[in-house]
C-alpha cells in the first residue's frame, strides 16, 4: 500500500439493464443497476461493499472485471481504461483479474474434474501442460485440498471444499485483483471463518487487491480496509473501516450498522436498533433525488430534488447526503 | 412450567444410499411463554427435531420417541386427522423462505382466512375482518389492498409479515419459526425480529427460534439449545451459552463469528474440519473428530449429560469429574 496510484480506478459507473415490460406498447423500462459509482482500490488492499439485495454491488463487481460492458464511465485498472476493451485487448487483462463467485454449487461445472476445473484459466492463457499441471498441484496443496481430489467431480465435495476449489481456480493465473461476490454467504458458520482466514493468509502472501462483496456488515468489517455503503445503484458513504464504524454519518449507514445482530446478549439489549420502516424501492423507478429518502427520518425538501453529491467530509472519509454534510 | 416436553427423540430418514441419522435421542422441553433459541449448522438436526415434534415430515422419515407431551397431550398417540387438528390451532409454524412456503396460486385473503375457517369456524365475512386486523397488528400498510394480492406481488419482509399473521391467526400457545429472518436483508430481519419480540409480549405465546445466527439469538432468545451432528452438546439461558459455554462446539461456534469492530484486528478462529456425515455419524461424541481436546473416550462412547444447575446442561466428556480441567480458550 505504498504506492500511490491505484491499482483500480472506477469514475461514474454506470450500468443499466432494460426491465421487463409491464406490455408491449409500453415504453422500454430501464433498470438503473448502478448510477454513477467511483471508488479506488489500492494494490494488496480489501475495498468492502455492503448494501441489501439489488442495490446493485454485485453489478459493480461484474462490470469492474468487464463480465458486463457499462454503458458510461471509466474502468482505470493499472492506468489503462478497460471499460470499453473488447477481445484482444481484453485478454491480458482478463488474467490479471478474477472473481470468487457466490454460490459454490452453481460456479462450478458438474462434467468437469477438480482438474480441469483449476486449470481452464491456464489453458486459455496457452500456459504449456507441465507447467500447467505443476500449478494446479502448487494451488490444490495452497488451499488445503489433497491431490487425490483432482479426478473427482464437484457434487462430490462440501459447500466449504467446493469453494476452496474456486478459490483455486481464481489464483491460477496469479491476479492481482479479485473479486469476491459473497464468497462465504452460502457456507456454514464453522466453515466460513475457514475460508475467510484463508483469503487473508492468500493477500499476505501475495498482494492481491480484494473487491469484498457481502451483505454481512459483519464480515466486511471484518476482512476489509475500506468500505462502501450502497444504496439503490448509488454509493452514499464510503470510508476506512474504522472511520466508518466510529464516526459513521449517513443515515443509511447508521441504521445498516444497527441493524446487524450482536452476538452478545447484554450489548444486544443495551443497543437501541434503529429500524427502517418500508422496503427498498424498485431501481425501475426510484425515487427523485437522494435514493434513501423514502426511507430516511432526517429527509428535507432539498433531497428529493437533487441527487446529493459525493463529497469528502474528512480525509478519505466520502459522504453523500445533503443533511450530514452541513451537519 | 413445560408446555412441550420431548424424551428421547429420534428421527431417521430412509434414503437410497442408507439410513441418514438426522436427530439422535434428544429430550428438551419448551416452557411456557418463554423465547427458546436453538442453534446449529446445516445438518445439525434442529429444523428435523421442531419438524418431527410437528410430524410435518415425508413418509420416507422414520420418527420414534418416548413422549412427547404438549400442553398435557401425549403428541405420539395421536392419529394423523388429530395432529392436523393442532397444526396451525395449537402450534402455529413460519419457515424460512415465504416464497415457497405461500401457495403462489391462491390470494393472501383465501391463504390467511383458511385456518380461521377451518379451525375456529368462522364464516367468510367474519374471517376477512380478523384477517384484516391481523393483517394491522404485523405492520402491513394498505391492508384491504393487500388481501386482494398474490404472494409474487408482496416483497421478501410482506410475504414473511402475511406468513407471521397466518402463524397467530389462531391464537397459538407456542409459535415455531424456522429461520426467519436468512432470507431477508438485515434492515427487513431487524423489522421481522421487532415483530416478533412485540407480538410475543401481546399474546404469551411460546416462541422456538431455530437459527444458525447467534446474533439475533442473543438479542431474542432466553434459553438457547445448541445442536450439533442430531445432538444437544448444549443447553442453558443466553447468559450461560454466550458468557460461561462450556462445550467446546460452542466456544468454537462463538470464537468463528466476526465482531464489527473499532479497528484492532483479532483473526478468526475456524473449527478445523467438517461436519459429519450423518449416514454414518461418528460414534462417541459427534463433535470428537473436530474437537481440540478430544480424548480417546470421546471417539467411542457419547457422552452423558452433565447438568449444571439452572438447567445449564453440557454433554461432553470433559465434564466428568476425572477428566482434564480445560479452561475455555
Amino acid at each position: 500500500m505504498t504506492e500511490t496510484a491505484p491499482l483500480l480506478s472506477v469514475r461514474d459507473l454506470r450500468m443499466w439493464f432494460s426491465a421487463e415490460k409491464k406490455d408491449i406498447f409500453a415504453p422500454q423500462a430501464v433498470l438503473k443497476a448502478v448510477d454513477g459509482v467511483s471508488f479506488d482500490i489500492r494494490r494488496g488492499e480489501t475495498f468492502g461493499l455492503v448494501g441489501e439485495s439489488g442495490c446493485g454491488k454485485t453489478t459493480v463487481g461484474r462490470t469492474v472485471v468487464r463480465l458486463y460492458k457499462p454503458r458510461e464511465g471509466r474502468i482505470l485498472f493499472g492506468g489503462v481504461d478497460i471499460a470499453n476493451l473488447s477481445g484482444k485487448d481484453l485478454a491480458p487483462y482478463r488474467r490479471r483479474m478474477q472473481m470468487i463467485f457466490q454460490d459454490p454449487y452453481a460456479s462450478l461445472d458438474p462434467r468437469m474434474t477438480v482438474e480441469s476445473i483449476i486449470a481452464e484459466p491456464l489453458k486459455l492463457q496457452h500456459v504449456p501442460k507441465l507447467e500447467r499441471i505443476a500449478r494446479v498441484w502448487e494451488l490444490i496443496d495452497r488451499v488445503g485440498l489433497k491431490r487425490d481430489h483432482l479426478n473427482r467431480y464437484p457434487h462430490e465435495f462440501s459447500g466449504g471444499q467446493r469453494q476452496r476449489i474456486g478459490i483455486a481456480r481464481a489464483l491460477a493465473t496469479r491476479p492481482e485483483f479479485i473479486v469476491c461476490d459473497e464468497p462465504i454467504s452460502a457456507l456454514d458458520v464453522s466453515i466460513q471463518a475457514q475460508v475467510i482466514n484463508m483469503l487473508e493468509e492468500m493477500q499476505e502472501e501475495m498482494h492481491m487487491a480484494y473487491l469484498f462483496i457481502s451483505h454481512d456488515l459483519s464480515m466486511v468489517s471484518h476482512i476489509s480496509h475500506r468500505v462502501g455503503v450502497m444504496y439503490l445503484g448509488h454509493l452514499v458513504e464510503m470510508a476506512d473501516m474504522a472511520e466508518l464504524y466510529q464516526h459513521h454519518l449517513h443515515p443509511y449507514t447508521t441504521a445498516l450498522m444497527s441493524a446487524v445482530p450482536i452476538a452478545d446478549p447484554v450489548k444486544a439489549a443495551t443497543t437501541k436498533r434503529i429500524v427502517l420502516q418500508g422496503d427498498v424501492p424498485t431501481p425501475i423507478d426510484p425515487p427523485s433525488g437522494c435514493p434513501f429518502r423514502t426511507r430516511c427520518a432526517y429527509c428535507t425538501k432539498r433531497c428529493s430534488e437533487a441527487l446529493p453529491e459525493m463529497k469528502e467530509v474528512s480525509p478519505g472519509h466520502f459522504l453523500a447526503c445533503h443533511v450530514m454534510q452541513n451537519a | 412450567m413445560a408446555l412441550l416436553e420431548v424424551q428421547n427423540l429420534t428421527t431417521t430418514f430412509r434414503i437410497g444410499v442408507g439410513t441418514v441419522q438426522a436427530v439422535r435421542g434428544i429430550s428438551f422441553h419448551v416452557n411456557e411463554g418463554e423465547f427458546l433459541g436453538i442453534v446449529g449448522e446445516s445438518g445439525s438436526g434442529k429444523s428435523v427435531t421442531m419438524l418431527s415434534v410437528m410430524h410435518l415430515l415425508p413418509d420416507y422419515a422414520t420418527i420414534t420417541a418416548d413422549s412427547i407431551l404438549f400442553d398435557g397431550v401425549e403428541m405420539t398417540e395421536l392419529g394423523a386427522k388429530e395432529l392436523r387438528a393442532m397444526h396451525g390451532r395449537d402450534i402455529g409454524m413460519v419457515f424460512q423462505d415465504p416464497m415457497t412456503s405461500l401457495n403462489p396460486l391462491f390470494t393472501v385473503e383465501q391463504q390467511l382466512t383458511e385456518p380461521l375457517k377451518i379451525h375456529l369456524g368462522m364464516k367468510k365475512k367474519e374471517a376477512r375482518e380478523k384477517a384484516l386486523e391481523l393483517l394491522n397488528e404485523v405492520g402491513i400498510p394498505a391492508p384491504e389492498e393487500r388481501l386482494r394480492q398474490y404472494p409474487h406481488e408482496l416483497s421478501g419482509g410482506m410475504r414473511q409479515r402475511v406468513m407471521i399473521a397466518m402463524a397467530l391467526s389462531c391464537a397459538p400457545k407456542m409459535l415455531i419459526a424456522d429461520e426467519p429472518t436468512t432470507a431477508l436483508d438485515v434492515t427487513i430481519q431487524a423489522q421481522i425480529l421487532e415483530l416478533l419480540e412485540a407480538l410475543k409480549q401481546k399474546s404469551g405465546a411460546s416462541v422456538v427460534m431455530i437459527t444458525h445466527d447467534l446474533g439475533v439469538i442473543a438479542s431474542m432468545c432466553s434459553r438457547i439449545i445448541v445442536m450439533y451432528g442430531g445432538t444437544i452438546c448444549e443447553e442453558g439461558s443466553a447468559t450461560d451459552i454466550f458468557y460461561d459455554p462450556r462445550h467446546p462446539y460452542t466456544w468454537g461456534l462463538l470464537r468463528s463469528v466476526p465482531k464489527i469492530s473499532t479497528g484492532e484486528h483479532r483473526k478468526l478462529i475456524p473449527i478445523p474440519g467438517t461436519p459429519p456425515d450423518m449416514l454414518r455419524p461418528p460414534e462417541g461424541c459427534p463433535f470428537a473428530p473436530r474437537c481440540r481436546h478430544c480424548m480417546r473416550i470421546c471417539r467411542t462412547v457419547p457422552p452423558p449429560q452433565t447438568d449444571l444447575g439452572d438447567g445449564h446442561r453440557v454433554a461432553c466428556h470433559l465434564m466428568h469429574p476425572c477428566a482434564p480441567k480445560i479452561d475455555r480458550e
